[in-house]
């Protein structure tokens, strides 16, 4: 997304710098998502505290990128490109903060979980998580190559992670149904399910703002729901 | 916001105009709808302001200017060799760069353009046509009490309002300006934008500008002239948030040369 093209050099500068401040956040978003899923898979309780520290990096990115969007408004008025970048950098950076808010919250529930979860809840989270994973990485490849058809294939795709949650969400509720006592673990599980499936919402939504930067318009048509699955 | 393709005030076909030698538009094809906002945009020298000069062939002032092709305004041919350049300048009011008050009183700076197109010649309509052209400029509370004093003595912006009033005394339609706020400091120029808002109501009119800004918060259509050619013309919000031309683009997000 970067351009140097600017008459003024500090104009391209200033974009330059945004463009690379939001890379390096997509970037530890990922191992923050990947972070968390690996210790929810592994339930790996020794994880989890570092992850819950590292947030603190991605939120402040989230904030140095704010502040220097508000400078770029006021200093450049930037127009047709220019605004797109500024607006969507915006939101997608938003978008990535709450990823990492929810990885956050994903391995906060590995502590109370059990270490011997059932085979069959962790592989289900683990497709999700995959899944979910390969989402935010070809976003963040889509963003580097400026491609609006990945942006459409990755926002079409969110049908799956859909689908997935409902699978996962159903063999926590197999769970539960069988024994009652199972009742808190069941409650963390459904709260990592649902976690991970919000992160993917998040992703569509970066496809949608990657989508308006390339070509100036709006994603049309409604969001792609997965099927319901009845347990 | 689509483009209105009804009720086009001007319309210019194949337009080409020449300083001599030199040629400055090049088949300027361009359509200005009535009671709305048009900005023109573009580097110096690009041919905006000799664009809008045809339309109320100032052009003609300049001897070595040649102009042909075609521009219309409701449809009669501006360049027709019948048409009154007098009627047709009542018609058409201009504001320019700098303001440029006639060295008389604020009243008569008004009453001039009726005197000498023959209305208000009863003391008492003279007097409703300078406080009419004064409010419809925004500025007769601030002159109502000085109308004798001097135009010159007033503020550059306050000028500005002048030279607009004494363009709205003679009733025109179309109201061109030719970057009527690049003299002028910003509490000035918002009270020409505000003014501009409220005056497309009643009038079509053309702006030139190199503010960017400026086009985008009072205009409805842009048009982007490069080397004496129209490049792009769109609604204002297409051109400022998603152009079709990669030099418009390159001209507004400040890309140029």
């Amino acid at each position: 997304m970067s351009d140097t093209g600017h008459t003024v050099k500090s104009y391209a500068e200033e974009m330059q710098s945004l463009n690379d401040d939001l890379i390096k956040m997509g970037s530890l978003t990922e191992s923050q998502l990947a972070d968390a899923m690996e210790a929810v898979i592994k339930l790996d309780k020794e994880s989890v505290d570092k992850i819950v520290q590292n947030d603190s990096k991605i939120n402040a990115l989230r904030a140095a990128i704010d502040n220097q969007i508000t400078t770029v408004l006021v200093k450049r008025a930037p127009m047709a490109v220019d605004l797109r970048i500024t607006i969507s950098t915006m939101k997608i950076s938003h978008d990535l903060e709450r990823i990492g808010d929810l990885a956050k919250s994903v391995a906060k529930k590995v502590t109370p979980l059990p270490i011997d979860l059932p085979d069959e809840l962790v592989n289900s989270l683990r497709r999700l998580g995959d899944l979910v994973q390969k989402q935010l990485k070809d976003v963040l490849d889509a963003y580097l190559n400026n491609s609006k058809d990945k942006a459409i294939e990755i926002w079409r795709k969110d049908e799956q992670v859909d689908d997935l949650t409902n699978l996962a969400m159903n063999e926590v509720a197999n769970y539960l149904q069988k024994d009652k006592k199972n009742l808190e673990m069941a409650t963390h599980l459904l709260f990592v399910t649902k976690n991970i499936e919000r992160a993917g919402d998040h992703i569509t939504n970066i496809a949608e703002s990657l989508y308006y930067l390339i070509e100036g318009e709006y994603l049309e048509g409604a969001r792609p729901k997965g099927k319901p699955i009845d347990s | 916001m689509e483009l209105k393709n009804s009720n086009i005030k001007i319309k210019s076909k194949n337009l080409n105009v020449y300083y001599g030698n030199k040629q400055a538009l090049h088949n300027i094809n361009l359509e200005i709808n009535n009671k709305e906002v048009t900005a023109l945009i573009g580097p110096s020298g690009c041919g905006k302001s000799t664009f809008i000069r045809c339309i109320n062939r100032m052009n003609d002032t300049i001897d070595i200017c040649r102009v042909d092709g075609s521009i219309e305004i409701d449809g009669k041919e501006v360049n027709d060799k019948n048409v009154d350049v007098v009627t047709l300048r009542e018609k058409i009011g201009m504001v320019f760069q700098k303001p440029n008050p006639f060295p008389k009183s604020i009243y008569d700076n008004i009453a001039y353009g009726p005197t000498i197109h023959g209305i208000g010649e009863k003391k008492d309509e003279m007097d409703k046509i300078v406080e009419t052209s004064l409010k419809k400029a925004a500025l007769w509370d601030e002159v109502k009490d000085r109308l004798n004093e001097p135009g010159t003595g007033l503020s550059g912006g306050q000028q500005q309002r002048l030279c607009i009033a004494r363009a709205l005394s003679v009733n025109p339609e179309v109201i061109l300006m030719d970057e009527p706020c690049s003299a002028l400091d910003p509490i000035a120029t918002a009270k020409i934008e505000e003014l501009i808002d409220d005056l497309k109501k009643s009038y079509t009119i053309v702006i030139v500008t190199h503010s960017m800004a400026q086009a985008v918060r009072v205009s409805q259509k842009t048009g982007f002239f490069h080397l004496g050619k129209i490049i792009e013309v769109d609604t204002t919000e297409k051109i400022f948030k998603n152009p079709a031309n990669k030099m418009t683009q390159d001209y507004i997000t400040g890309r140029f040369g």
